[in-house]
């Protein structure tokens, strides 16, 4: 818990001004520059008001508590400002009405993750004034931006953890919709895991819900049963770990520490920490200098490992964090040659993924079963 | 002297619109005092969604937006209820009516002016189809539709979170559970408003002529009040029967086409919304009146609008479900209380 | 029978035994009916006792009122001699009174020992499947009845359940048992079965209420006979003391006041030529070989105990069956299989037998039921469009001539009385009879004034040269009104007699099935005279 707020906090604030600039340093996050869109007018902090869609529970200890986490950063941040928030936003046209109503209700900036797609631009179309973030977006506009986080790289980490516990070599992986996040991660996580195991595989199954603690742990305990002997998974919640808990296997996580669910099947988890980012985006908003950006915060500055599970051993922890030092420095493990699972090569021997192609990943590596039609 | 209920044969008007009223008012009231003991203000609440939904066009807009699938899912079950059939699965057929729309729209190539009509067809037919293994299971064998229908809704939803997430998920990879956005879409009628408003309200005011003001209406009407009777004037039961019950499959995915080609714009699963089964209650507070749809669906439109505008102020979701189902409980009450009426009776002996 | 004494005897009981249960005075009212009226009933230990009457005759009504479902507007219930009122169906199982209903109340998913148990006070508040089964049993053993505790009631014929039913009513400790027309539903084999358990039953000191209108198994199995009849007692004979023909005549009526209604005006032709003609026709062996004339201007009575194929025969002769043999036809054409709308159409009007179940929809306003058959024509409707202000104006003009005041013609049917409705309906059907009405049963739980309302139509219908088939189960009615009269046995027509030469005993045979002066029943034409 505490190695990723110490690592977000160091030099983090910076890297919005970075984006304002335009520079396209590599990793950084920013994958393509800032509309050249004329900034929004300042805002008076009394008069603010900050809006945030979660698709779940704040409750849910999870990715929509993370976020919850950032909002009440910036409340700490703007004492005098006003925040409002709708927990459990449903992927329908009421997705489009519960937007509105923010911008009806004086919202002047909001915040949506995360994948609200056009549910959200049909509101920012209509509402130029609002400056909005769409989380895991793919699309900008004048007054839409778009942030996630480089997770691909912390999920190649644990992969190569999960590589190492693994003794059947067979991997699961409990999928909210066959979306490139479930890719990336996925695909990620084999890659890390073959780097020591090259016999590696990884079962998904897809449960189209991001919170469904049920069908979370069905699709756990069905993976299990099949074999596998680490999950992985991109759910806000903690029922595979449980699971994995009961059965003596093991999990990789996704948000947030939660190993007090398992804590012997507790290898680590994805942890995500945007308050830093939503600070600094609410204060150019207040301030006058907010232009849309498209930000995939880094490893280390925003996303990371949790620290490791206390089944996990020394010298496997020791391998895999020789990994994250490496890709730190500026190594990619996205580098060809990388075939899809129908054995077609897609990434050529010696070409690396930019972090877009990472980013809108829409295809399984071989190895990986269960997403592709 | 002794107080004593008498029950009517059938509920005075009066009576039965004055319970309509007291049910409203007391659903109200009920979901006023829960949300003041959890220390809400609900004088503010109120005035908040009446200010939200009433007092701006963006307001106005978004509760014509939210009224269209309502009309469309409420006319359907209202028009199955004519003639005594229970369409609970106008959520599949608003569904499938999507799916077949979004079908058309994704793959077949040709101007908007041919496309939406075909669109329209599609999604009509759609339904109808969802329907029609219910419908003749119904007529030649008597099964009761009640489940049948039902059953279908979860075939439907998952086939179109299938197609959404597979076969014809977005190859753009922009979005990610959903088609690619339709190149066709009903024109805009009024702000966000599409054109499927007006349409629907069209159709509720011409099944409201054509109940009344037609043969078919009146056999309809017979039809579903005895079947015996039907029969005995020598009208054809069975085939009204089926009809009708396409008739209310085609009007539920008229609804979906409209949803997915004018709101939301892209098929994804989840489409529907629970219009299907919100459309049961719409049509039961209608009496499965066309015109009354108008009104319940507006009723009802103002309540989940106001349920979006209570969720920024800090409610869940799950009030607002409350409250449409005290409506209905409190509805369901004042119409049985209204056949009763209270006599004075001497004590005998 | 009118001493009490010699009739303990005959049972072999000490003078002055108690009856188990004894009506005395009985009246219920229902608004515009008289179902009971001043009825004296008593069951003795030991007994068999056979209540007899047509339908409509008041034994439901008396057996609801000994069962506690209705209360008496007059009379009391003496259990053991001792008076008593039951409020609540509880309180008759308690005096030890059940009832075996036509229509078993059994669950069908459960087992026969769940059934059995179910509701019952005595049944322990926590037992095992296999310790309700052994109870079961063990009261079937008692009781003498062959039950299966753990079969599920669904998967029983209907005997079974029949057995079930009796045993569930048994457990209670009846010492009443009530069956109403228990054999309805059994094959001869399986009704033998049951008089053998209830001559044990009534053995040890218990006592037998047999409903039935089907006078040979009530010689056989009954004691005595009480026959009721439009709500009274007639009569309570020793069933040696009767036979087939006796109890129909008690049934039907023997003091028929005559009033002949036969009479045409001056300058009315009397019968004419045939209009309607059956040709051998046969219904899925509910009607077999039914060959039948009806004259214009003649009234064809058709009489015969209810439930011997007068449903049947109205439904093929308006269209709502087609005939599995033979032809209708109407002026020689052949309507078998022309359906009802077009029968309708050709001028056949009909008064269903239920109204409620066919003749009107009572939950619709009284306009739409008033032009049920004329909707399809103008002034109700242009070409496809219906237009409720000329069918509120035929729905006037049909309230008007039938004498029936309408507050508003929105309102439901159903809120009109039964006598009411029925004019309406028979109002509305004289209109399109131009050829042909069938009535069935139109007299059926209307009073006195609504009877002859009904009466005074069919003769008018008749004097404007219409052919009028009434069916009924009042002796009375048909042989004042009819031309003819023919009897139905089984499906059968036993023969056609002159009604200005019925004789009631001739008919009373006919009814219990035998044919005419020993002849075929199809040559019924030649026998008319």
């Amino acid at each position: 818990m505490t190695l990723i707020r110490e690592l977000s906090r160091r030099g983090f604030l910076n890297m919005g001004a970075a984006a304002g600039l335009g520079l396209m340093l590599p990793k950084t996050g920013l994958i393509r520059p800032a509309f050249a869109a004329a900034p929004l007018p300042p805002v008076a902090e009394e008069a603010a008001m900050i809006a945030w869609g979660y698709v779940g529970p704040t409750a849910d200890e999870g990715w929509t508590w993370a976020h919850d986490q950032g909002r009440l950063a910036v409340e700490k941040a703007f004492p005098k400002l006003k925040t409002s928030f709708v927990e459990s936003v449903p992927y329908s046209a009421d997705a489009s009405r519960i937007y509105r109503q923010f911008v009806a209700d004086g919202a002047n900036m909001v915040f949506a993750n995360s994948n609200y797609g056009d549910f959200l631009y049909d509101v920012a179309k209509r509402a130029p004034e609002v400056a909005f973030y769409e989380c895991d977006g793919r699309l900008a506009m004048e007054n839409l931006g778009t942030y996630y986080v480089q997770h691909w790289y912390p999920s190649y980490v644990t992969g190569v953890a999960a590589g190492l516990m693994s003794k059947t070599g067979k991997l699961g992986y409990v999928a909210s919709f066959p979306v490139p996040s479930v890719y990336s991660g996925t695909n990620a996580f084999l890659m890390g895991a073959r780097s020591v195991n090259p016999a590696a595989t990884v079962q998904a199954i897809v449960i189209n819900s991001w919170f469904d603690p049920q069908a979370a742990a069905q699709a756990g305990t069905a993976l299990l049963d099949n074999g596998c002997d680490v999950l992985f998974g991109i759910m806000d919640e903690a029922a595979y770990l449980q699971v994995a808990e009961q059965r003596g296997a093991k999990a990789v996580m996704w948000n947030t520490d939660i190993r007090r669910y398992g804590p012997s099947a507790y290898i680590s988890s994805i942890m995500v920490d945007f308050g830093p980012w939503y600070v600094e985006q609410v204060r150019r908003r207040l301030a006058g200098e907010w232009t849309p950006s498209e930000d995939i915060l880094p490893m280390a500055k925003g996303v990371d490992r949790d620290a490791w599970g206390e089944s996990v051993p020394p010298e496997v922890a020791a391998q895999a964090d020789a990994a994250r030092e490496k890709i730190l420095s500026g190594w990619s493990p996205f580098t060809g040659e990388i075939k899809d699972s129908n054995g077609a090569i897609k990434v050529a021997a010696g070409q690396t993924m930019t972090e877009r192609e990472l980013y809108e990943w829409n295809w399984s590596i071989e190895g990986v079963s269960g997403l592709d039609a | 002297m002794n107080l004593h209920l008498q029950r009517l044969p059938s509920a005075r008007p009066g009576m039965a619109f004055g319970a309509r009223v007291a049910a409203l008012v007391l659903a109200l009231l009920t979901a006023a005092a829960v949300l003041a003991a959890a220390g809400f203000a609900p004088l503010d609440l109120a005035a908040q969604v009446l200010r939200s939904t009433f007092g701006s066009r963006f307001g106005l807009e978004d509760l014509g937006l939210l009224l269209t699938p309502l009309i469309y899912t409420g006319l359907a079950v209202a028009v199955g209820l004519r003639i005594g059939a229970w369409n609970i699965g106008a959520e599949g057929q608003f569904n499938i009516g999507a799916f077949c729309a979004a079908g058309v729209a994704l793959f077949v190539p040709g101007p908007v002016w041919l496309l939406l009509p075909l669109m329209m067809v599609a999604g009509a037919m759609g339904g109808a189809l969802w329907i029609l293994v219910p419908t003749l299971a119904r007529a030649y064998a008597d099964v009761s539709e009640l489940i049948t229908t039902l059953l279908l809704n979860f075939v439907a939803l998952l086939l179109v979170y299938f197609v959404a997430t597979g076969p014809w998920l977005d190859p753009s990879g922009h979005a990610l559970a959903t088609t690619a956005r339709l190149p066709v879409a009903v024109p805009e009628f009024w702000g966000i408003v599409h054109w499927g408003f007006p349409v629907a309200v069209a159709l509720a005011l011409l099944l409201a002529v054509v109940f009344a003001f037609s043969r078919w209406g009146y056999e309809v009407r017979i039809s579903g009040s005895n079947p015996g009777a039907a029969r005995y004037a020598g009208i054809p039961v069975t085939r009204h029967l089926i009809g009708v019950m396409l008739l209310s499959g085609a009007l539920a995915g008229l609804g979906g086409m409209m949803e997915v080609a004018g709101t939301v714009g892209r098929l994804q699963g989840g489409i529907s919304n629970n219009y299907g089964y919100l459309g049961i209650m719409v049509a039961v507070l209608a009496r499965a009146a066309p015109l009354g749809v108008l009104a319940s669906a507006l009723l009802m439109a103002v309540i989940l609008n106001g349920g979006i505008i209570l969720q920024t102020q800090g409610l869940t979701t799950n009030t607002v479900l409350a409250v449409t189902g005290l409506i209905l409980l409190f509805s369901a009450i004042g119409d049985e209380l209204a056949h009763y009426r209270v006599i004075r009776r001497q004590e005998k002996g | 029978m009118r001493d009490e004494a010699d009739i303990r005897q005959r049972l072999g009981l000490e003078p002055g035994t108690p009856p188990l249960v004894a009506l005395r005075g009985i009246g219920k009212i229902f608004p515009g009916v008289i179902a009971n009226a001043d009825v004296d009933f008593e069951v003795l230990p030991g007994e068999i006792h056979a209540l007899l009457g047509e339908n409509g005759a008041g034994k439901s009504t008396l057996m609801n009122v000994l069962t506690g479902i209705y209360q008496p507007d007059s009379g009391e219930i003496l259990v053991g001699g001792y008076a008593q009122s039951f409020a609540a169906p509880q309180d008759a199982i308690a005096a030890g009174i059940g009832m075996v209903h036509q229509h078993f109340k059994l669950v069908q998913a459960f087992t026969v020992a769940e059934n059995v148990h179910l509701g019952w006070g005595d049944t322990p508040a926590r037992i095992s499947a296999a310790d309700l089964e052994a109870r079961t049993a063990a009261l079937a053993a008692t009781l003498n009845l062959a039950v299966k505790p753990g079969a599920v009631v669904a998967d029983l014929s209907t005997g079974e359940q029949q057995r079930v039913e009796i045993l569930r009513v048994l457990s209670r400790q009846a010492r009443v048992l009530i069956l109403d027309e228990p054999t309805a539903v059994l094959t001869p084999a399986e009704a033998q079965e049951l008089f053998v358990a209830l001559r044990g039953f009534v053995a040890q000191g218990n006592a037998v209420i047999f409903i039935s209108h089907k006078l040979d198994e009530v010689l056989e199995i009954a004691g005595r006979i009480t026959i009721l009849r439009q709500g009274r007692k007639v009569a309570t004979e020793w069933a040696e003391d009767c036979t087939e023909r006796s109890l129909a005549q008690l049934m039907v009526g023997r003091d028929i006041v005559l009033s002949d209604l036969r009479g045409r005006p001056d300058g009315v032709a009397g019968p004419g030529a045939p209009v309607l003609r059956l040709e051998g026709v046969g219904l899925k062996g509910l009607l077999t070989g039914i060959t039948l004339e009806v004259r214009a201007g003649e009234i064809l009575g058709v009489a015969g105990v209810a439930g011997n194929g007068q449903r049947e025969l109205c439904q093929v002769m308006t269209g709502l069956a087609r005939p599995t043999e033979g032809r209708v036809l109407l002026e020689g054409v052949d309507l078998s299989t022309a359906g009802p709308g077009k029968v309708a159409a050709v001028g056949v009007g009909h008064i269903p037998e239920d109204r409620l179940a066919s003749g009107v929809a009572p939950a619709l306003s009284i306009t739409d039921n008033a032009v049920l058959r004329e909707y399809r024509a103008p002034p109700v409707s242009r070409g496809p469009w219906f237009l409720p202000r000329a069918a509120l104006a035929l729905a006037q003009q049909i309230a008007g001539v039938a004498e029936v005041a309408v507050p508003d013609f929105a309102m439901p049917v159903r809120n009109l009385s039964g006598g009411n409705q029925q004019r309406l309906v028979a109002r509305r059907e004289m209109r399109i009879a131009r050829k042909v009405l069938v009535a069935a049963y139109p007299s059926r739980g209307l009073d006195v004034g609504a009877i002859n309302t009904m009466m005074r139509y069919f003769t008018e219908l008749r004097d404007q040269g219409v052919a009028v088939v009434l069916v009924s189960e009042e002796l009375e009615e048909l042989l004042n009104l009819s031309d003819r009269i023919a009897v139905l046995f089984h499906g059968r027509i036993m023969g056609v007699v002159e009604g200005a030469e019925a004789d009631l005993d001739e008919i009373g045979l006919m009814m219990g099935g035998q044919s005419r002066n020993s002849q075929n029943g199809d040559s019924q034409n030649g026998a008319a005279a």
